[in-house]
């Protein structure tokens, strides 16, 4: 019995953390190593 | 020369918007399952559209050239034969495995009664296709095609995709098709802005299209990002901010001269919009009320053999639909 609270309760804050990170959480900062530019006529290149 | 549409759903109402502000087109015919659907979608654009009873399967009206079919996954299979036995030409947006095989199929029959059959005329398959043969038309040779679309037109569009996600992905690995039974594959895929990154899996989406545009080609995939969840969570769960928008990204590796060189090449807007725009060019281009490409000879084909790429980005660019080149390093 005991260590199925245990198990509970760890379960309930795995659950706490992962809902946290999920709504609170950030991306990491993208990779820049460059942009995207509109292709214009007339060769659209 | 009147346009046969079928399907007014999201997809269709656009295409229906595009065909009728074609001059050449002088008439639409929309047919839907659900007849409301069709005349609120033709009510604004009267008199050149107009509702017709049409259903998949059905003989094909008179004084019809083109039909175009924006129809959920596996219809297009039933609505073309009687188009191709008629020698009306054909052009679809289906993106579904056995959608594009069954079109394919068809190949023979269309060159028999001189139809066209153009498959995978949407965002992914489509455009991507047409983006990728512009690519490989810089370069001497094409070896590698990888395209990845986010983003979908509307529930039966969504509903397509998370089958395809299901079905048994095929890539195309040293000139050989392989079939993973085992999902996996995916990969965070970097977009155009505001949709950024998104993680894509691999799926079967029209691989055998680019394969058939670049013979010779040794590696291809195709892969979709995840649909939104269907919001039953019992948990508030994070909107995406790029909610609505679509982009698709074709990444061709190929070699010019002595060098190998990376064109990337990447396209936001609306899927729906740009689906629909795809669509209705080729179907107007196949009407004859656009030239947007070589004549045609009959048979099957996918839009990257159908059109001249720089004619057609530059017809989408006149309808609002604009792409873009990576310059950089490719991530």
């Amino acid at each position: 019995m005991k260590n199925l609270r245990r198990g509970l309760l760890v379960l309930v804050l795995a659950v706490l953390a992962g809902g946290i990170l999920k709504l609170r959480g950030r991306g990491g900062v993208p990779p820049t190593g460059g942009g995207w530019r509109e292709l214009e006529g007339p060769d659209y290149r | 020369m009147t346009v046969l549409l079928c399907g007014a759903g999201a997809v269709g109402a656009r295409a229906a918007r595009q065909l009728v502000d074609t001059p050449g087109v002088e008439h639409v015919l929309v047919a839907d399952r659900d007849a409301r659907r069709a005349r609120s979608v033709v009510e604004v654009m009267s008199p050149k559209a107009e509702v017709t009873d049409w259903r998949p399967g059905d003989p094909m009206p008179g004084g019809v050239s083109v039909l175009a079919c924006a129809l959920p996954g596996g219809v297009d299979a039933v609505a073309a034969p009687p188009a191709v036995d008629a020698g009306v030409d054909v052009v679809s947006c289906a993106d579904d495995r056995a959608g594009v095989a069954a079109l394919l199929a068809l190949g023979a029959r269309a060159r028999r009664t001189g139809s066209r059959i153009v498959v995978g005329a949407g965002l992914a398959p489509g455009l991507t296709d047409v983006l990728a043969a512009h690519a490989g038309a810089a370069l001497d040779t094409v070896t590698t095609v990888r395209v990845a679309r986010s983003g979908t037109a509307g529930p039966a569009c969504r509903d397509a995709l998370r089958r395809a996600l299901r079905e048994r992905p095929r890539e195309l690995r040293a000139g050989r098709w392989n079939e993973d039974p085992r999902r996996g594959g995916h990969e965070l895929v970097w977009f155009p802005d505001p949709v950024g990154a998104a993680e894509c899996h691999l799926v079967d989406g029209g691989v055998e299209l680019l394969y058939d545009g670049f013979p010779g080609l040794e590696r291809a995939s195709v892969r979709f990002a995840a649909p939104p969840s269907r919001g039953w969570a019992p948990f508030p769960v994070r909107r995406a901010a790029d909610a609505g928008w679509a982009a698709a990204r074709v990444e061709v590796d190929g070699r010019r001269g002595v060098a190998w060189e990376t064109l990337v090449y990447g396209v936001v807007e609306r899927a729906e919009v740009a689906a629909g725009t795809v669509l209705a060019t080729v179907a107007a281009h196949l009407a004859g009320a656009l030239a947007v490409g070589p004549a045609l000879p009959p048979g099957a084909t996918g839009l990257a053999r159908a059109v001249d790429p720089v004619a057609f980005l530059g017809e989408l660019t006149t309808r609002g639909v604009r792409a873009a080149a990576f310059e950089g390093t490719p991530v």
